[in-house]
Order: structure tokens, then sequence, then C-alpha cells
């Protein structure tokens, strides 16, 4: 009996890891097919036969993505976007996440939803008004207009974040920092911001993840290639007759590369985040 | 003296103090809630306003021609597939993505060695950027490099490569999939802290009582992750509904509008045709679409 359940415990565990392997192997396959890609000779790349692993290993497509394109400029300017962004949303939205945690006032639940509710706004609907707008200020084409168009993606989702993080922390040592007379914004910078420094900085980096590779405002709201970010420049670099793979699939490992840093690092919270919406209800 | 002054000084202190306290909060959440005002509540009312307008050119002179845009989307030839095709992807991009997660979930739920390992590999189609993952698989989907062609040929499935994205009846179909990869690790993230979150002691009493494992997957697992999966669907259906750079970096909506979807139609129209106000008239019918799924989902939820 205790023998029989022994083989089908071990079967059980046989079957899943066979189809975990295949299911994440699937997966999986077309990361691992880009940076395979990225390092081979243009010969492979465009073989009857190609293979898995590149027999020669070249860095000439990462070589020229760097010198001889535009590359190096859509790098920047995603930089400057996505640390802007990222900077932009904790400042306003840890004040914001604060005060919806900590307080009671009149409004305060249906803040609350309209953050929720402003998560499902359809962005085609949003960015017709926001480009005539920013036609209007003369502020197309500008690192400004990109920065306070993530803002709407942004700052709902952090804002939402950081009051789930500040929920969860203990308000006691606010309340002894306000007996003793700190005032309520030398609490917030001397004890609150201290104390959860590491769930602000999580947030921040998933801002930097979002702005780092948003598509749609980028495509919209700029116009020439000096202003032109990662996704919307590698999306030109796609020629029409001939499709340069290799050099595509290079930038597309370098643009993978600064968001895998940062998910490794921050892991832990990441998938605490994912689930906070929809488990917690 | 002092016991006529010291309640008014108390009073006085106490005023101020609870003033300080009920305007704080509003202090601490005005710039947030102003910007929010700004960038998302006025685009918002803007954007379902110009869907009742006429302008000749950007700048020029509107006049409201009340539903106009809306008569004309009905003879539109484009917006109809674009419709039904919205709807086509919708459906099959939720489900897969949701049975295709659910299933991980249940394989990641076991105990095993490496679980943690499988945990965060299977996270990657997640994290890699829209445009990587995108070109990575417009690659593997092109007719005459493409890997899957290539291995289909040469397992002897088929006997010529098919053009994936440029073959009208099948290019919606490598969208849905492309689309489908891509949140596969969300639902199946969030679908697996749901699937934790059932009692280990409700197996085992219902070993003991005597019940198979199918017996146990409908009677605790499946009314165990319900409330999680309303959610999961919910946020998908609507994510899925407005996703606008997946299609345009994969077709752009071709080829013969056989990808087309509300969110691509809308944007050709605004930023290729400029017509900024028939383009606000479609986005709008996309979110009473919408609205209308999600009140439908909730009021069965409620129930």
């Amino acid at each position: 009996m205790i023998a029989a359940s022994k083989t089908q415990l071990r079967v059980r565990k046989l079957l899943v890891y066979v189809a975990l392997l295949v299911l994440t192997a699937t997966l999986l396959f077309p990361f691992f097919w880009m940076i395979s890609t990225s390092f081979k000779p243009a010969t492979d790349i465009f073989s009857k036969a190609p293979t898995l692993i590149p027999k020669d290993i070249t860095l000439e497509h990462y070589r020229v993505l760097w010198t001889e394109t535009q590359f190096p400029v859509f790098f920047r300017n995603s930089t400057i976007i996505a640390l802007s962004t990222t900077f932009l949303t904790l400042g306003v939205g840890t004040f914001f996440a604060y005060g919806l945690s900590r307080f009671q006032f009149k409004g305060r639940r249906s803040f609350i939803t309209l953050l929720f509710l402003s998560q499902m706004f359809p962005l085609v609907l949003l960015i017709i008004p926001i480009y005539l707008v920013f036609i209007h200020l003369e502020l197309v084409n500008t690192h400004l207009s990109l920065v306070l168009s993530y803002g709407t993606f942004a700052l709902p989702f952090s804002t939402l974040m950081l009051k789930s993080y500040f929920d969860g922390l203990p308000s006691e040592l606010e309340e002894a920092a306000l007996i003793d007379g700190c005032g309520p914004f030398g609490t917030i910078f001397r004890i609150v911001l201290p104390l959860s420094a590491p769930g602000i900085a999580a947030v921040g980096a998933f801002v930097f993840i979002l702005a780092w590779q948003e598509f749609t405002f980028a495509l919209t709201l700029t116009n020439t290639n000096e202003m032109r970010t990662l996704p919307v420049g590698i999306s030109m670099m796609v020629g029409f007759r001939k499709v340069l793979w290799g050099q595509l699939m290079a930038a597309s490992v370098m643009i993978t590369l600064p968001v895998t840093v940062l998910f490794v690092y921050f892991q832990k919270y990441f998938i605490s985040g994912m689930t906070m919406g929809s488990v917690k209800g | 003296m002092n016991r006529v002054s010291l309640p008014q000084v108390r009073f006085d202190s106490m005023n101020a103090a609870t003033l300080r306290k009920t305007l704080l909060p509003y202090l601490l959440i005005a710039p947030g809630l102003l910007f929010v005002a700004l960038l998302l509540i006025y685009p918002l009312i803007s954007g379902v306003s110009a869907g009742f307008f006429f302008q000749e050119r950007l700048g020029g002179e509107r006049t409201f021609v009340w539903l106009d845009n809306y008569r004309q989307l009905l003879s539109d030839d484009i917006f109809v597939p674009a419709f039904k095709n919205t709807i086509i992807y919708t459906v099959a991009v939720v489900v897969l993505q949701y049975i295709l997660g659910l299933t991980l979930a249940l394989f990641l739920n076991e105990e095993f060695r490496g679980r943690g390992l499988f945990r965060s590999l299977m996270l990657v189609p997640w994290i890699v950027p829209t445009i990587a993952g995108v070109l990575s698989w417009r690659f593997m989907l092109s007719e005459q490099f493409g890997i899957l062609n290539t291995a289909l040929i040469k397992a002897g499935v088929l006997s010529r490569g098919i053009d994936w994205l440029g073959d009208p009846d099948v290019a919606l179909f490598s969208v849905i999939i492309t689309a489908a990869w891509k949140t596969t690790p969300f639902v199946a993230v969030v679908m697996l802290a749901a699937l934790q979150a059932i009692e280990r002691q409700m197996y085992e009493s219902a070993v003991i009582d005597g019940a198979g494992s199918v017996q146990r997957f409908v009677y605790i697992t499946l009314p165990g992750i319900k409330a999680v999966s309303t959610i999961v669907l919910l946020l998908t259906t609507i994510w899925t509904f407005n996703q606008f750079d997946v299609i345009y970096l994969m077709t752009k909506g071709g080829p013969a509008n056989a990808t087309q979807t509300i969110p691509i139609y809308t944007y050709l129209n605004a930023f290729s045709f400029r017509r900024f106000n028939y383009a606000a008239a479609i986005a709008t019918v996309g979110l009473l679409m919408m609205l209308t799924v999600v009140v439908f989902i909730y009021r069965r939820n409620e129930r």
C-alpha cells in the first residue's frame, strides 16, 4: 500500500516536472531565440538550417547598433524619460498614497475608486485630447510631454501600490513622533519615508520598467529621431525590403537588459505587487 | 482671569489642530489629484465629447453634429470587421491565457525541488519589453527565415512556409498567440497566489473522506479560486480589449484589415487620417462595449 503510493507520488512528480519543462521552454523560446540570433553572423541567421546555439559568436550586430545607428540617442532619451517619470511619480504618488492611507476625509473612497477605474480608460481615447492640448502648449516632441503623459498610467498604479504598502505599516511610530512634536511633515520625512524606503524603491523600479517600454505615447508625441525613445526607435529600424534581424535582435536584447536587472533585484516585491490588487480584492 | 482665559486658549489651539488635521490630507493629495484631473479626467471627458463634433481641420471651427459620426460608423466598411475582430481577439486571448496561466499555476502549486526557479523563469515573457517580444515573434513567424516554418517543413507538417503575418486567414491567429504569450505569466502568478491561499487542511480532510483528485478539484479548488478568477478575467479583458501596441507592432491592423481592432482603427483615424472627431467616436463605442462587459461580469459576481 505504502509502496504503491510512493511510486504514485514519484510518477506524479515526474509528470509535473515534464509538463513544467515543456511549458516553460515554450514560454522562454522567443526570448532564447532573440539572444541566440543577436550573436549569429548574418549567414547563419538567413540559413535554411538554423542552429539553436550560434556556431560562431559575433558581436558585429552590437557594434553596428552602438556605433552606426541612432540607437545611443534612443537609449539616452529612454533613460532620461524613464528616470524623470519615476521621480515625478514617486514624488507626487508617495504623498497621495500616504494621504489616502492614513486619513479619513470626505471623498476618500471615491478617490480610491477613481484611481482603480482610471486604469481601464482606453489609452487611444485619452491620447487624442492629450495630443491636441500638447500641440497647443507646444510640448509635442519634448521629453516633458512624455514624462507628463506617462504619469497617466504610472501615477494611479504607483499610488495604489504605495497605499497598500502604507496600509501594512503600523502607525504607532508616527503617532509617537506627532506627540513628541515632530509635526506632520517632519513625521513624514523623518519617520515614514525612511521606514518605507524598500517599498518605495520597488514601486519606483516598477514605474521605471513601465516607462522604459512604453510605446503608444512615445510614437504619437515624438516626431524626430533626436527625441525618439527605444521602443519607437527600434520599431522604426525595421526595414521594408530587407530586415536586419541580427541587428533588431541585438537591440531587443539591449532594451531587455536593464529591465531584467531591475526585475531580478526586486522580484519578491514585483510578485507581491502583481498579486496585490487581485487577491486582496 | 486665569480661569476664564484657559478654556479660551485651549479652544483656540484645538481649533487650529483640527483645522490642520482636516486640511492636511487634502494638502497631501492635492498634487496627485490635480494631475489626475488634468491628464485623466479632462482628456476622458474631452475625448468623449469630441465624438459629437465635426472639424474640417485642426484648429478650425467646431460644429456640433450630434450623432453623425456614430451614424457614419454603421456604414464604415472597416469599422464593422474591426468590431468583430476586437471581440474575437479579446475572447481568444483572455481564454487562452487563463487556461495556460491556470495550468502553470496548478503545476507550480505542487511541492518539488526547483519550484522557485520555474516560477521566476516563466515570468520572462511578462518582463521582456513589448517591442522586444514582438520583434522576436515576428522573426520566428517570418515566412522565409522563420524558425517556425523551418521546423514545420522539416517535420513534414508543411510542404511550403506559411506567411503567418501576411496571410489574412492566419494573421489574427498569430497575433492572438503572441498577445497570450505576453500576459500568461501574470495570470499564472496571480492564480498561484489564489491556490496557495486555499487551506491545505481542506484537501487533507477531503482525502480522508475518500474524495478523488477530480472531486477535490471541482469541490475545493474551483470554488477556492472563483473570486480571484473573476478579477483576473475582468482585468485581462480590459487590458486585452484596450491593447494597442502588440497588434500595431505586429501588423498595424493588416493584412487587408484582418487584424483591425477598435483601438487600432481609432489610432489610425486620429493620427494617420487626422479625423480626430471620428476617431473619438470609435473609441467611445469601445469604451461603452467594455463598460457593458465589466458591469455584466460585476453583476454576475454580485449574485
